[in-house]
Parts: structure tokens; C-alpha cells; sequence
């Protein structure tokens, strides 16, 4: 109280001034029509520009509760998409019937989709170590598990998830000396095998691309499909350079990431549904069994 | 100290009187309208406490509205001159003005910074009255040529004004 009093009386010559500028505004504005509208004009842009700074403000406090709704709504759409690509797929082999066929009893096509996507907020991230990880917000009590991809929500690869607690999950990322996926260039089929070098957390590698690829600086690099953990055409990177290897019949390259890591937010979690059933019949083919078998997941 | 009040209160009375009488009465165009009844402000001890300054300068601007109908409109622009008043004598007279300072006094001024202590309340008080007077910037060169002439005629009857003041009355 005493504060506001000193404050008060520094400041009263101020206050006095606004004061009989204001009454003689309010007097001058009421006496003709003119300088009514005029300072009725003044008025209203003043106060348009004041409700517009806090606006402005009060969307900017908005903004993670949007982003996080617009996330969980390109996971849903990354959903949907999924499942009208199989279709689609499912129509050019003659199985279009099926698909069909389950609609009609009742399943749509989401619930047909390979993948199921959900999505999660990082809590931490490191990028200055060899094998870097990053942790989510989201475990085994939100239907996260091992095994699912992680991607940005524009689509870049981020890493897929190795560990989970109840509340939590944590993922080894493309930044991780021991992550490896295949990639490819985009509108091609050669693929090579992607690592990181733990040089820069900009770049990775790729190695093994057949020479016959084609292949220019700045062409995208995406997930060729062939690991069980991304979907096909998973964006990766652009093609900053590439060169033949030693025996010259394939070409090393760096790929600049399409991920900013430093500044992860928001991502989308992607389970592959066939990832179990996949997994466990290459096993037992690697073990020498070969007969028809049923996948108890 | 109550001649100096009578000295302040004549000359009061004879810049309103002159305002209204004779330079409100001359029609030489729309751009010659000096405003000369600031020279009350300007000539307001350089020691008075700054909410002296503004209540003396509000009761100026409310005896001309009163005078000529305008509305408030001279309110604002003398209350205004007479706000900024302190800052104009910091900036053209070199040194502040404070309790700790020795008071400069209109008669101890140099020609040079007492000439531009007046140009420059001229010049402020003029410019506030004719943009509110507008309300508008769309004429902006028209009313800097209005600002030019008028503050020109304005600034050389204050100037008079001032040294007849400070010569013959507060040297008395």
C-alpha cells in the first residue's frame, strides 16, 4: 500500500496531465460530428490494435493445446490414408472382395489398416552422445510397445521404440550408432542400409545403394518398407552428397536429415500389426522350419 | 511575491485578450493564425513546480475555449505545452531544472537559448492545436505551411512580449 502511495506521488504530475486531457478530449470530441468521428475513428483503431496484441498473446498460450489436437489429427488422418492405400493395393490383386466382404460385416476399413497410429509428446532428448535416446510421454498404459516406429508429424523419421514402462517409452532414434533401417531413393527401388556415423546430428549415411540407383544431390531418401518397423516411403532425408565405394559397385552417401532432432516436440507413434507374426515366421525360417504354421501373437 | 502574482495574472489577462481581440481578428488567409497566448506558459517562472505548470496552463486553455467556443480544443494543446514545458527547457536551455540545481531565470538566458526555449514552445503548442484542430494527416504539407507562417508570426510577438516582460516588469 505504502509502494502504491510512493508510486503515487511520483507519478501525479502524469496522471494529472492524462486526466485533463482525457475530459478535454471527451469535450472537444462531443462538440461537432466531425471530431466525433474522427476520434471515435482513432479510438476504435487504437483499441482494435490493443485487442489484437492480446489476442495474440492468449493464442500463443493456445498453441500447444492446438498442436497437440492438429497431431493427434494427422495420426488419425496417417491412419485412414493407410488403410484406403491398402485397399487400393488389395483391388489391383483381385482381393478387393475381401475387403469388401469385411466392410459389409461390419469392419471398416480403418480397422483393416496394417498400421495403427497414435501420437506422443518427447520429454527428453540427446544428441550430443554415440548412442543417443529419446523418451515420450506415452508407455505400455497407452497401448505404446516395443517395436513401433516414430515419426515427426510432417512425416520424417525420427526411430522406433525399444523400451517401454507403464507411463513411459523410450526410443532409439536415427542419431543412435546402433540404429540401422533401409532407405531408398524416392521413385526407385534400389535400397541401401542407413546408419549414423555420430558425426553430425544432421547427417547419416547410406550405404550399399546399388550403383545403378538413381541418383542426385537433393533427391529424397525415404524408408524403403523392407524394415518391419517403417512403413514404405517414410521420409528420411535429402541426398547432400554420394560417392562409389572402393569396389565400385555401390555408392556410399549422406543424407541430410529431414528431422531437425534438437528441436523434437510432438510425434507419431506407428504399429505395424504383422510386425509379431512377421518376425516369428522369419525366425523359425532361419531355424530350418518351413511348414505352414499358426501365429500366436 | 504578490506582485509577481499580479505581474503573472496581467499577463494572463492581456495574452488572452490579445488572442481573442486583435490576432483571432485578423484575416490574412488560413495559414496565418498565431497563437500567441502561450507565451503566458512560456513565461511562467523556469523554477514552478511542474503541477503548477499544468494547472495554470489548463486554466488558460479553459478561459480561451470558454472565450471562443472551441471546445476543448485549446485545453489540450495548452495542458500539453505546459506538461512538456520542463522537458523543452532541459533540451533548449542546456540544464536541468531541480532542486539541487541553481534556478536559471528567463533574464539569466542567453539570446540564443532563450530563442529557442520560445521557437520551440511556439512551434509544440502550435503543432498540437492544428493537428487537433485537423484530426487528420491526409493535408500534412498545408498544415506545416499553416505551422511555418503562423509559428513564425506567433514566435516574433511572443519574442517581443518576453523581453518587454523580463525588461521592464521582472527587472522593476
Amino acid at each position: 500500500m505504502y509502494k502504491l502511495i510512493e508510486f503515487i506521488r511520483r507519478i501525479y504530475v502524469v496522471l494529472l496531465f492524462l486526466v485533463i486531457e482525457a475530459v478535454a478530449l471527451n469535450y472537444y470530441a462531443h462538440s461537432s460530428y466531425y471530431t466525433q468521428a474522427k476520434i471515435l475513428s482513432y479510438a476504435n483503431r487504437v483499441t482494435g490494435s490493443v485487442q489484437g496484441t492480446i489476442f495474440g498473446v492468449k493464442h500463443f498460450f493456445t498453441l500447444r493445446r492446438e498442436n497437440d489436437m492438429l497431431t493427434a489429427r494427422v495420426a488419425e488422418l496417417e491412419g485412414r490414408l493407410s488403410a484406403y492405400r491398402e485397399a487400393a493395393a488389395a483391388a489391383q490383386t483381385d482381393s478387393l472382395a475381401a475387403a469388401v466382404a469385411a466392410d459389409t460385416l461390419g469392419v471398416g476399413l480403418e480397422g483393416m489398416s496394417q498400421y495403427r497410429y497414435m501420437t506422443a509428446r518427447t520429454v527428453s532428448n540427446s544428441i550430443n552422445r554415440d548412442r543417443n535416446f529419446i523418451t515420450l510421454n506415452r508407455g505400455l498404459a497407452h497401448g505404446v510397445m516395443t517395436d513401433m516406429a516414430v515419426i515427426t508429424p510432417d512425416g520424417a523419421m525420427v526411430g522406433y521404440v525399444v523400451g517401454c514402462s507403464e507411463r513411459y517409452s523410450v526410443v532409439l532414434p536415427l542419431l543412435n550408432t546402433d540404429f540401422r533401417t533401409s532407405g531408398k531413393i524416392a521413385g526407385d527401388e534400389y535400397f541401401g542400409s542407413i546408419s549414423w556415423s555420430g558425426s553430425s546430428p544432421y547427417e547419416v549415411d547410406m550405404a550399399e545403394l546399388s550403383k545403378y540407383a538413381d541418383i542426385e544431390v537433393g533427391a529424397e531418401v525415404v524408408s524403403s518398407g523392407l524394415s518391419h518397423y517403417f512403413p514404405a516411403g517414410i521420409r528420411i532425408g535429402y541426398v547432400e552428397s554420394y560417392e562409389l565405394n572402393d569396389s565400385q559397385t555401390a555408392y556410399d552417401v549422406k543424407i541430410r536429415l529431414a528431422t531437425d532432432m534438437t528441436r523434437l516436440g510432438n510425434v507419431i507413434l506407428i504399429e505395424n500389426m504383422d510386425f509379431g507374426e512377421v518376425s516369428a515366421l522369419e525366425a523359425d525360417a532361419a531355424a530350418g522350419r518351413t511348414e505352414t504354421m499358426e501365429f500366436q501373437p | 511575491m504578490f506582485k509577481n502574482i499580479l505581474s503573472y495574472a496581467g499577463v494572463f489577462v492581456t495574452a488572452v485578450l490579445l488572442q481573442i481581440f486583435l490576432l483571432d481578428n485578423i484575416s490574412l488567409g488560413v495559414y496565418f493564425h498565431p497563437l500567441v497566448y502561450s507565451v503566458f506558459i512560456i513565461l511562467l517562472p523556469l523554477d514552478t513546480k511542474p503541477v503548477w505548470v499544468v494547472l495554470s496552463s489548463a486554466l488558460l486553455g479553459v478561459v480561451m475555449d470558454a472565450m471562443t467556443g472551441t471546445d476543448g480544443l485549446n485545453v489540450i494543446a495548452a495542458t500539453a505545452a505546459g506538461f512538456f514545458r520542463p522537458m523543452v527547457i532541459g533540451a533548449t536551455c542546456g540544464r536541468t531544472v531541480g532542486p539541487d540545481d541553481t534556478l536559471p531565470a528567463l533574464y539569466r538566458l542567453t539570446t540564443k537559448n532563450l530563442a529557442w526555449y520560445i521557437g520551440s514552445m511556439v512551434v509544440l503548442h502550435s503543432a498540437i492545436f492544428f493537428f487537433m484542430e485537423t484530426l487528420s494527416l491526409r493535408h500534412l504539407p498545408h498544415m506545416l505551411l499553416r505551422l511555418a507562417v503562423s509559428g513564425t508570426a506567433a514566435f516574433a510577438l511572443s519574442w517581443y512580449f518576453v523581453r518587454l516582460f523580463v525588461g521592464k516588469i521582472l527587472n522593476k
